[in-house]
C-alpha cells in the first residue's frame, strides 16, 4: 500500500525503517511517520471497537480531530494514532472500548 | 519553554508578552508572521500540529491565480517558501501547541504537552483555518470511510495509498482535486457523486478526471455502505429536485474506500469565545471583520479560512492585510506606506474573488452564462467534460486548419487565473482586462509549439493540435501527470474528453522539460477524423 512511484512527489522523506508490534504481529514502519500510516501500509483497517456496540472503527480524519483511530500505544489508551509518531519497538494494541481485549463487558469480538 | 514541574500550577502564573500572537501556522498565519517580522516586530505563532504549513504541504497541484498569487506553483512549494521566509525573519513558531483560550484582554492560553501556558500581546491574529464537514449515512462509521483531508495526508505526506477502489463523495474543488491526486497515487477513482445537480468545483478540475474515464453522478447521494468490518461496496441513489431518493435508481459500486469531500467549516470557536461579533454563513459562524481583517474586538484579527472559506491564495493575502494593519497601528509603518501596501493587497484579493466562485456565492448558485455572455457548457456542469460542439462557441477555440500548430484553450468558466497569457513567449494568448476573463487566441497568433502553456495551465485545459502532422494523421499535445509516463513510441488508445476510446494513438513526443515542473507534455498521433475528440492516452490494447 506504500506509494512507490509518484508523478509529482519524488521523495516522501522517510526516516529509519523500524519494527513495532501490532497486537501479536511484528510489523515494519518508518520512525516519525504516523502510527496510522504504518498500520495502513501493513493493511490494518481496524484500530478499535466501540465501547457500547463493539463496532469497528478506523482512520477517519487523519489530523487528530475525530479520535476515531485511537489505540493503546505502549500501554496508554486513547492515543490518536494518526498524529502520534511511530518509534522503534512501539507496542500498538487494538483498543476495545476504553481498554484491552477482554476488559470491556460489551465486547463481542 | 519547558514546562516547569516544580509545583502544580506554577505554569499558570507565567505570562509571556509578545507584540503579536498568531494562532495557526498555515498560509494565512505564516504570511502574516512574515509581513510583521520583516519590519522587526516580535511575533510568535502557535500551531497545534507537529509540522507547520497547515494544509499547504498536502497540496501537490498547481494553484490558480496570477503571478503575484504564485499561480502555476504547487502548494507544497509555496509552503516551503513561506517556512523559509518565516525562519529568515526569525519568526518563532511553536508547534504541538494548542490554543485553548482567547480572551478579549488579548491573552491566550496554550496547551503545550501536559501544561498550560499563557501569553499576551498587543495584537492577535486568529488564522486557525477550517475543519472538514461530514455527512452521516448508514455505514459511515466503517473503516474505509475517510475525509478528503485524510486521503491527502495519507497519500501526499505519508506516501501510503488511501485505498485501491475509491468513491469520492462531493464534487467541489476539494473533491475534484483530491480525486485527481488519488489517481496520481495509484488508486482507482471509481466515481464522483454529488447530491447537487451540478458539479460544484471548477469545470477544468472535473475535466481532468473525466478524460481519464471517471464517471460523474450528479443528483446522486450515498444510500448506504455495505461491509462487515470494512467498506466493501457503496449503494448510491439518484435524488429528485427536493433531494429525496428516487426509488429504483440505486446503483452498486464496488469500493474499499469512500472519501468524503462535503465542505469545510471555519474553526472560529476561539473568536466566538473571545466575544467577537459573529455572523452565520452557509451554516457556520464566522467573525464580522472590516476590510483590514479586524474583528469587532480591538486588537483581534481574523485571516484565512477561519474568516470564511476561500482558497489558500486568498488566505495568504488576508494574512498580509491583517499584519499590515497591525504594523500601522503600532507605528511600524507610516500612513503612506500602509496605504500603498493595503491597496496592493486589496486589489490582489479582489482579483481572486471574482468569477463564478467569488466570495459569498454558493456553489449551487451557478450563473447561466459566462461574464462575456457565452452560455455555460451544460455537459461540463453535469458530467465533467465539454462536448466538442460546446467548446466551439468559446473564444479559446479557433477553427484554422491551415496553420501548423494551433493552441486549443478549453477554459470556459470565469476563474481567476492567467498563467497561459503570462507564459506564452509569442503573446498568442490574451486574458484581457482582469484575470477572470476567458482566455482567447490572438487573431494573428504564431504558435511556436513550445508547449509551455500546456504544462503551465493549472486547469490542464490547454492542448496543441497539428492538423497537418502527416498524411491522414494529426497530432495532439496534452498534459500528463500520472505514473507510469508513456514512453516515446508507445501505442495505445486515444480517449476523448469523457474518457471514451475514440481510436488508435501513438506517442510521438515526450516533453519532460524542467521548467514544466513535473507536468509532462505528451504528443500523440491520431487519425485526422478524431483529432477534435482525442484528449488523453491510455497505453496498451484493451
Amino acid at each position: 500500500m506504500r506509494i512507490k512511484n509518484h508523478p509529482i512527489i519524488k521523495d516522501f522523506k522517510k526516516e529509519e525503517l523500524v519494527e513495532f508490534r501490532f497486537d501479536d504481529q511484528v510489523m515494519q514502519g518508518y520512525s516519525g511517520e504516523s502510527i496510522a500510516a504504518a498500520l495502513k501500509a501493513n493493511g490494518v483497517m481496524i484500530h478499535r471497537y466501540t465501547r457500547k456496540k463493539s463496532e469497528p472503527r478506523g482512520v477517519f480524519c487523519a489530523i487528530g480531530r475525530c479520535t476515531d483511530c485511537v489505540m493503546i500505544v505502549d500501554g496508554r489508551a486513547n492515543v490518536r494514532t494518526c498524529v502520534e509518531p511511530l518509534q522503534a519497538g512501539m507496542i500498538v494494541e487494538t483498543q476495545y472500548g476504553l481498554s484491552r481485549k477482554g476488559a470491556n463487558k460489551n465486547e463481542k469480538i | 519553554m519547558k514546562p516547569n514541574m516544580d509545583y502544580p500550577g506554577k505554569a499558570l502564573i507565567k505570562m509571556k508578552r509578545y507584540e503579536l500572537i498568531i494562532i495557526g501556522a498555515g498560509p494565512a498565519g505564516l504570511s502574516a508572521a512574515i509581513e510583521a517580522a520583516a519590519e522587526g516586530m516580535e511575533v510568535i505563532v502557535f500551531d497545534e500540529n507537529q509540522k507547520p504549513g497547515g494544509q499547504l504541504f498536502k497540496q501537490i497541484h498547481k494553484f490558480f491565480g496570477s503571478k503575484q498569487h504564485r499561480a502555476r506553483e504547487r502548494g507544497f512549494k509555496i509552503g516551503e517558501d513561506l517556512l523559509k521566509k518565516a525562519e529568515d525573519y526569525g519568526v518563532e513558531v511553536k508547534l504541538n501547541s494548542t490554543v485553548i483560550g482567547l480572551f478579549d484582554s488579548k491573552t491566550v492560553s496554550v496547551k503545550i504537552a501536559d501544561s498550560i501556558e499563557h501569553y499576551s500581546a498587543y495584537n492577535i491574529i486568529v488564522a486557525a483555518g477550517a475543519s472538514e464537514k461530514m455527512i452521516p449515512f448508514p455505514g459511515w462509521t466503517l473503516p474505509g470511510v475517510i475525509g478528503a483531508g485524510a486521503a491527502q495526508t495519507m497519500m501526499n505526506i505519508e506516501g501510503v495509498k488511501p485505498g485501491e477502489d475509491v468513491l469520492m463523495v462531493g464534487s467541489g474543488n476539494v473533491g475534484l482535486v483530491v480525486g485527481y491526486q488519488l489517481i496520481q497515487a495509484g488508486s482507482n477513482l471509481k466515481a464522483v457523486i454529488d447530491a447537487s445537480e451540478k458539479i460544484g468545483g471548477y469545470g477544468v478540475h472535473a475535466a481532468k478526471l473525466a478524460r481519464t474515464g471517471v464517471p460523474f453522478y450528479t443528483s446522486h447521494t450515498l444510500k448506504e455502505l455495505k461491509g462487515e468490518t470494512e467498506v466493501e461496496k457503496a449503494i448510491i441513489t439518484e435524488v429528485d429536485e427536493n433531494w429525496q431518493p428516487i426509488s429504483g435508481s440505486e446503483k452498486e459500486i464496488k469500493v474499499d474506500t469512500v472519501c468524503l469531500a462535503v465542505g469545510l467549516s471555519p474553526m472560529s470557536k476561539l473568536l466566538e469565545m473571545a466575544g467577537c461579533q459573529m455572523k452565520s454563513e452557509a451554516g457556520d459562524l464566522i467573525p464580522i471583520c472590516d476590510q483590514y481583517s479586524k474583528t469587532s474586538l480591538e486588537g483581534i484579527y481574523a485571516a484565512g479560512d477561519v474568516a470564511g472559506i476561500e482558497e489558500a491564495s486568498a488566505a495568504m493575502v488576508e494574512g498580509r492585510i491583517a499584519a499590515a494593519s497591525i504594523l500601522k497601528e503600532l507605528s511600524y509603518l507610516d500612513q503612506a506606506e500602509f496605504e500603498a501596501r493595503f491597496s496592493a493587497y486589496k486589489a490582489s484579493l479582489e482579483e481572486l474573488r471574482q468569477g463564478m466562485f467569488g466570495i459569498g456565492e454558493g456553489s449551487w448558485d451557478y450563473p447561466q452564462k459566462s461574464r462575456e455572455g457565452y452560455p455555460l457548457a451544460k455537459t461540463l456542469l453535469k458530467k465533467g467534460y465539454l462536448k466538442a460542439e460546446e467548446l466551439k462557441k468559446f473564444p479559446g477555440f479557433i477553427d484554422k486548419k491551415s496553420s501548423e500548430v494551433i493552441p486549443i484553450i478549453e477554459c470556459t468558466q470565469n476563474i481567476p487565473c492567467d498563467p497561459c497569457q503570462d507564459i506564452c513567449p509569442k503573446d498568442c494568448i490574451k486574458v484581457e482586462g482582469d484575470i477572470v476573463t476567458l482566455p482567447e487566441l490572438d487573431e494573428n497568433f504564431e504558435c511556436s509549439a513550445c508547449e509551455l502553456c500546456v504544462a503551465a495551465c493549472p486547469g490542464q485545459a490547454l492542448f496543441l493540435v497539428n492538423h497537418n502532422y502527416s498524411n491522414n494523421y494529426s497530432s495532439v499535445s496534452f498534459p500528463y501527470e500520472f505514473f507510469p509516463l508513456p514512453e516515446l513510441g508507445s501505442r495505445g488508445k486515444a480517449l476523448d474528453r469523457a474518457g471514451k476510446v475514440v481510436g488508435e494513438a501513438e506517442i510521438i513526443k515526450v516533453n519532460q522539460a524542467k521548467i514544466n515542473d513535473k507536468t509532462a507534455v505528451l504528443t500523440m498521433k491520431v487519425k485526422d477524423a478524431i483529432v477534435d475528440q482525442a484528449r488523453f492516452f491510455k497505453e496498451g490494447d484493451f
